[in-house]
């Protein structure tokens, strides 16, 4: 294998290009919502988008709208930029969020305080453009927000 | 003893390493990574005097860009052993421990463990996201330092752990690395020093994070039998211990690693020791968070206690407990681990040149697949 065949193999390539399964994801974020697959057999809400449920291994599922709220698990800031792609944004904030309907994910820290992140912090879902990828989930400070009507 | 000798992993020196080498490391234009894996087998045999018609197993691992891989590495070393494989995620103990199941089983008696990359000539520049390519490509999460600054930047809210007390193992690293030739990395680096690098990614600066090269290393581990013909300072494999969190962040706190503490409960009845009677420490070290982890989950610091256990003298250079004689990654080389090993067997044998430490007969050493599994082994001059 020469050495471009190698770099290729380095995943910085943008945009992002959705899986079977988590197109529908990418998908509805760009249009402001917030869904994972919810197991039809035992409700675990997965993230990962998967074919198969992690806990009883079910195939079916059914997108389910979630209210996008949660707590910073922890976040870092990128001062370096460790892809071409990312000259133009660093410094950028990332973090990992505890979304309250059990998925972790990773985002985004978009209108932080001027003291910055605090793990444990409140955190609420915005949609934004992020790079080249158009309207993705970010999230910032927690705001009083209506919940999400359920798409039962 | 003998209540402990059908504990999970005792492998009571049944299996023991009897040689190690390893290549030039930095920058090896010109050879393939297999090549360079070959090479490090080259030098492993002759510095040894093992022939190579004695090895009849071959565990590689596959390195950066694919290659490493165990039918190639055989043809071009000129191998046929009875038995041979490839993990996809070498590091070194799962190598290892491959090696002794393969002993045990009978599949091989004389394995060659062999790793080669040329990742630093062939561009990695450490940007794999170490899982999800969408957090890489649409957040920016690159580097094992992302993963590793987060868990850092939670550890200090719980523990209140500071930057200076994670210097600390930059810092007691690079004190080792000063009289290692091998080493990237030997400019003296103080505290003061390393609090004034800028961040890469904050909380984390250059220093907490391993250096990219290219290189080889080589272990051959034999049955008992065989390791007493083949060396007369054969060093036993007492014990040895894995645990994965293969579900990654379905996992609660999974970046905080808290399946490595399943290993630390099973490797001493594996071994049938006391962690008080392990006399120096190896740690795998992409980044220095991986060591606050395991000193933490192993229990040589109490959870927040790690700054202090280096300037208590309590571990580290010059400290009761010596932590990666080599400068470990942080500044010798990026090889997945298998330097330590290679570093703990010198020292072992009293082969470690300006780095010798007190003779010692017990060591341990403890690593990672990045966020998904952990394994351990503890190593003895003596069988019991």
């Amino acid at each position: 294998m020469s050495a471009e065949t190698a770099r290729a193999e380095v995943s910085t390539q943008t945009p992002y290009l959705p899986t079977e399964d988590d197109t529908r994801f990418w998908q509805s974020a760009a249009e402001g919502h917030l869904l994972f697959q919810k197991c039809d057999q035992c409700s675990y809400i997965r993230w990962p988008a998967a074919g198969v449920c992690p806990e009883c291994l079910s195939r079916a599922s059914t997108w389910l709208e979630v209210d996008g709220v949660g707590t910073l698990w922890s976040n870092v800031t990128y001062r370096r930029a460790y892809a071409a792609s990312l000259k133009e944004q660093v410094p950028y904030p990332v973090g990992l969020v505890e979304l309250d309907c059990g998925v972790r994910l990773l985002t985004r820290l978009v209108d932080l305080p001027h003291e910055g992140a605090e793990v444990g912090m409140a955190l609420t879902v915005d949609y934004r453009e992020v790079g080249d990828h158009g309207v993705v989930p970010v999230f910032g400070p927690a705001k009083t927000v209506l919940p999400a009507v359920p798409l039962v | 003893m003998a209540a402990f000798a059908s504990a999970p992993g005792a492998v009571r020196g049944r299996a023991a390493v009897v040689a190690v080498g390893n290549t030039l490391q930095g920058e090896l234009p010109g050879m393939s990574a297999d090549e360079i894996g070959v090479e490090a087998l080259r030098v492993t045999l002759q510095q040894s005097g093992i022939q190579k018609s004695q090895i009849d197993g071959l565990i590689t691992c596959k390195s950066y860009g694919g290659f490493g891989i165990d039918t190639e590495i055989g043809r071009l070393a000129g191998l046929n052993p009875a038995y041979s494989a490839t993990l996809d995620y070498g590091t070194c103990n799962f190598s290892l421990h491959l090696a002794v199941a393969a002993i045990e089983a009978g599949l091989a008696s004389v394995i060659a463990i062999v790793y080669g990359t040329n990742q630093r000539s062939a561009g990695n520049r450490f940007t794999l996201p170490l899982g999800r390519q969408d957090d890489a490509s649409v957040y920016g999460f690159l580097n094992v330092a992302g993963v590793a600054g987060m868990a850092f930047q939670r550890h200090k809210k719980l523990y209140g752990t500071t930057e200076a007390d994670l210097g600390e193992i930059a810092v007691s690293q690079r004190k080792y690395a000063i009289d290692n030739e091998l080493a990237i990395f030997r400019k003296p680096l103080s505290i003061d020093d390393y609090l004034a690098e800028p961040y890469l990614i904050e909380p984390l600066r250059r220093a907490d994070i391993c250096m990219i090269s290219d290189g080889g290393a080589c272990l051959i581990v034999a049955s008992a039998d065989k390791a007493a013909e083949l060396t007369g300072t054969p060093v036993h494999v007492m014990g040895i211990a894995q645990q994965t969190g293969l579900r990654d962040r379905q996992n609660a706190d999974q970046w905080m690693r808290p399946w490595i503490e399943q290993v630390a409960e099973r490797i001493y009845p594996a071994a049938g020791i006391d962690r008080a009677d392990v006399q120096a420490l190896y740690i795998q070290d992409p980044t220095s968070v991986w060591v606050m982890q395991m000193l933490e989950w192993y229990g040589f610091a109490p959870f927040g206690g790690v700054g202090d256990a280096f300037r208590s003298g309590a571990v580290g250079f010059g400290g009761k407990l010596p932590l990666n004689t080599n400068g470990g990654q942080l500044s010798e080389a990026y090889m997945w681990g298998f330097l330590h090993l290679v570093e703990m067997i010198r020292q072992l044998r009293g082969e470690a040149g300006a780095r010798q430490l007190e003779p010692f007969r017990v060591a341990q050493y403890c690593s990672t697949y990045g966020m998904l599994k952990a394994a351990s082994t503890i190593f003895s001059l003596d069988r019991s």
